[in-house]
């Protein structure tokens, strides 16, 4: 599959502007991850876990200036600004799969089988994406200090399920697999009945709305400026809505 | 009668609790939940608040929405009408945005809280921003001036409010000013042109502004004109923030001002460019300053009274309050401590308990601190577990090792009592730091604060000693007790007080009393006694796009992951090991991954 998918990687990477949009996105991801290790960190009960985590939040932080760094530098040596164009998000994700993460709400076991199953699907990504970055020694660079990292962390995600669920590390393993098949799902329903509401509103707004659209003008162009005087009626009560 | 206050949906939500007309308890929904700006339906801040009162939400009187949620609704559709087909794009997601969840209030409500829903009231935006401020301010009678970017429809209102004899309290609201002319709305697309977060960088711009001249402040007045009456109106076609959902301005502002700043360049006052933006700052603050000097003048003129209260987002802009209060005529100005929309949740009680349900009016304790208590023996077990050197000390004898600490050059995380309420830290979840020096500035942003060289640190002073450092007008300290306030630092003081004295001479101080933070102020003193000079920097406690730290875990993990040197909660005292001894730890928890 990797191999099947690399000429489709060569081709998002090979425009530097989608490069430098795509790394300046990875370094906010990997700051929410941070950001979210951090919380993981606070709400553990085990002081290893914990002391693990803030290692791992201050690994995240460091990518993402890494990846802000690189990206900025990319956007700065084009000599016309970018146009804010199509990213490729779906097909070259980065490091995701903790943005709906509810920290509080997870075990330790649980979370940890999440983290092990997002550092290595990310570190699957990254890998496929610093094979096609012959060009760009430095921003391939960026993605091999990084993997070095989320080898780390795997390790440490995997060894730590084991020691804090011995007997069960398999089973929540497979579990966090479905949740994240789950919530792939889910985020593609949403996406797609956000284009399908999208579409039935645009229809509607050039139908339905024209003529309230030209009353709303009209009323507009009398509409005074300045000062408004404020009705006492107005604030009479409490109970309305409008 | 039990009143809770909710904010939420735009941004900054929070829940506040009045309890006979006094509040016991008001809380941000990001330093719970800690996302930072969170403005989801508060439901942790609500819990907190009802847990801490010790109610459940059937022993409600009433929940009050701080806005009428129709009524946005309302300026949301005629805005995106009138903009037909240049809205087009953003229909859909304005749409979407508010038939989620946003017009749905009352029911939501009800539902999570189970209280029915003729017990769910609202207040206008703008209301609940003048029962914020003058609610709580030690007034009789006060003209009321609020302004932010927009509510439902007003962005400016100007109005009234007086404490009868008979216990009686009235806000009646005279004018407003209508979206889309905004000085809120104004000052964001600045911010938003210099490459800074809307609803977030508006204090970088404020900072930034300092750094430039106003060089081009013909070409901002043609973006906003005065009307004959004495109000405003932006000239629509430099904006697009009322059509689109894009971006705020349209070409002709970037024809007018230039290219904007891409958010990931850094600023370079030493070139061009970067002296361009410093200058766009510096004369959209004019403007914003001079704008609301001259409404507030005529405010005066027409009340005649001597007291002004403020709030609303723009409230938050120190610089021009200080000017108002210089300029306008006004004697005292008040700002509460949370004037954005947080604070809405506390105003939109007090007004229903006030003005609705006309119960006498009670003196508001005149302190922000009313969140979360911190533990420190939350602290003292975890700096235990990770055998960081801890001590559990007097309160004395911990205020004078920490001002050896401060003297010693090191930085404290000092978290003490209640989390305060408002976008300050006011000395219950600050950093404090020795103010004398460029290079404590710098470290702090370099090791702690992760953030542009260009952006101030704040003072805390004791306000006896306020004077003495500070060019304070008469007012002055009074508008410094919530940090609301740009000063003077005295040209004498500026070299001994480099770190917290700004470009421009200037710092936005708070002025400590003994009665509102008795802890922080002992500790000024007794730094006083140390150094000669009883100011230290205070910066809020969080790291860059974190909300301020609440419990002690969050005030750990925030010491463990930055510069700060000593951790204080409550009386618990924890010292940060050397930079070696970290290393080490980390080694052992890599060794006891392998092993």
């Amino acid at each position: 599959m990797r191999i099947l998918l690399r000429p489709l990687h060569r081709w998002i990477w090979l425009d530097a502007a989608r490069r430098g949009r795509k790394l300046l996105c990875f370094a906010e991801t990997e700051a929410d991850g941070g950001r979210h290790l951090v919380r993981a960190a606070e709400v553990t009960p085990d002081p290893l876990l914990r002391r693990l985590f803030l290692f791992h939040a201050r690994d995240e932080q460091r990518h993402a200036e890494l990846f802000r760094r690189r990206g900025a530098a990319l956007l700065h040596a084009l000599s016309a600004p970018p146009r804010s164009g199509y990213r490729a998000d779906w097909l070259a994700p980065g490091e995701r799969g903790l943005d709906d993460l509810r920290i509080e709400e997870l075990e330790d076991g649980a979370l940890l089988a999440f983290l092990h199953l997002s550092e290595k699907s990310a570190a699957t990504d990254f890998a496929s994406y610093r094979d096609v970055l012959q060009r760009d020694p430095p921003t391939r660079a960026v993605f091999e200090e990084v993997l070095r990292d989320e080898a780390y962390h795997m390790n440490y995600t995997l060894s730590q399920l084991v020691r804090v669920s011995a007997q069960r590390h398999r089973l929540l393993l497979w579990r966090a697999r479905l949740s994240r098949l789950w919530k792939g799902y889910l985020r593609l329903a949403i996406a797609l009945a956000g284009v399908i509401g999208g579409l039935i509103l645009t229809i509607l707004y050039f139908t339905l709305l024209v003529p309230f659209a030209l009353l709303a003008k009209r009323v507009a162009w009398r509409e005074p400026t300045g000062w408004l005087p404020v009705s006492s009626e107005r604030n009479a009560s409490l109970d309305r809505q409008y | 009668m039990k009143i809770l206050g909710i904010s939420a949906h735009y941004h900054d939500s929070a829940a506040a609790l009045v309890i006979d007309g006094v509040p016991v308890a008001a809380v941000q929904e990001e330093r719970l939940s800690r996302r930072k700006n969170d403005a989801a339906f508060p439901l942790l801040s609500i819990e907190w608040c009802l847990d801490h009162a010790g109610i459940e939400p059937e022993a409600l009187d009433a929940v009050v929405f701080y806005e009428r949620p129709m009524l946005k609704f309302d300026r949301i559709l005629t805005c995106a009408l009138r903009a037909f087909p240049r809205s087009w794009r953003a229909f859909p997601k304005a749409m979407k945005n508010s038939l989620g969840e946003k017009v749905w209030v009352r029911g939501v409500i009800s539902s999570y809280l189970g209280v029915p829903a003729r017990k769910v009231l609202f207040t206008e935006h703008h209301q609940s921003h003048a029962a914020a401020a003058f609610l709580t301010a030690p007034t009789r009678r006060a003209a009321i001036l609020t302004t932010d970017g927009v509510g439902e429809w007003a962005t400016l209102s100007i109005g009234l409010g007086a404490r009868r004899p008979d216990g009686a309290a009235s806000i009646t609201l005279l004018r407003e000013v209508r979206f889309p002319h905004s000085l809120g709305m104004l000052y964001s697309t600045f911010t938003a042109y210099l490459g800074f977060a809307v609803n977030e960088g508006e204090y970088k711009v404020m900072g930034l502004a300092s750094y430039g001249r106003p060089t081009l402040v013909n070409e901002v007045r043609r973006l906003i004109r005065r009307t004959a009456d004495g109000a405003f109106a932006l000239e629509l076609d430099y904006f697009e923030f009322h059509t689109t959902a894009q971006r705020s301005y349209s070409s002709r502002f970037i024809d007018l001002f230039g290219p904007p700043r891409s958010p990931y360049e850094p600023i370079d006052l030493q070139t061009a460019e970067g002296r361009r933006f410093a200058d766009c700052a510096a004369s959209v603050q004019l403007v914003l300053e001079d704008t609301l000097v001259e409404i507030a003048r005529a405010l005066r003129q027409e009340t005649g009274l001597p007291d002004l209260c403020m709030g609303g987002g723009v409230a938050l802009n120190g610089v021009a309050n200080a000017r108002i209060l210089a300029e306008s005529g006004f004697e005292r100005l008040f700002v509460p401590p949370a004037p954005g929309d947080a604070g809405c949740a506390l105003g939109a009680a007090l007004y229903a308990d006030r003005i609705h349900f006309d119960n006498p009016d009670r003196e508001v304790p005149d302190h922000p601190f009313w969140g979360p208590a911190v533990d420190g023996s939350a602290l003292a077990q975890l700096a235990h577990e990770d055998r960081q050197p801890c001590d559990e000390l007097d309160d004395s004898e911990l205020i004078e090792r920490t001002a050896d600490d401060l003297i010693a050059g090191r930085i404290v995380g000092w978290m003490d009592g209640a989390l305060e309420f408002g976008p300050r830290a006011l000395g219950h979840r600050s950093i404090l730091a020795a103010p004398h020096t460029a290079d404590m500035r710098d470290r702090l942003n370099r090791d702690i604060k992760y953030r542009e060289e260009f952006r101030p640190f704040a003072p805390a002073v004791p306000i006896e000693a306020a004077d003495r450092y500070f060019e304070l007008p008469s007012g002055g300290a009074r508008l410094a007790r919530f940090m609301s306030g740009v000063f003077p630092v005295r040209p004498e003081w500026r070299t001994r007080l480099a770190a917290i004295t700004h470009i421009d001479g200037t710092a936005r101080l708070q002025t400590v009393e003994r009665s509102m933070a008795p802890r922080l102020h002992a500790l000024l003193e007794s730094y006083g006694r140390r150094s000669g000079i009883p100011v230290l920097l205070n910066t809020s406690f969080n790291l860059a796009g974190e909300p301020i730290v609440n419990r002690a875990v969050e005030g750990y993990s925030t010491f463990r992951r930055s510069g700060i040197d000593v951790l204080v909660a409550g009386r618990t005292r924890v010292v940060k090991r050397a930079s070696s001894a970290m290393q080490k730890e980390k080694i052992a928890c890599s060794r006891s991954v392998a092993g």
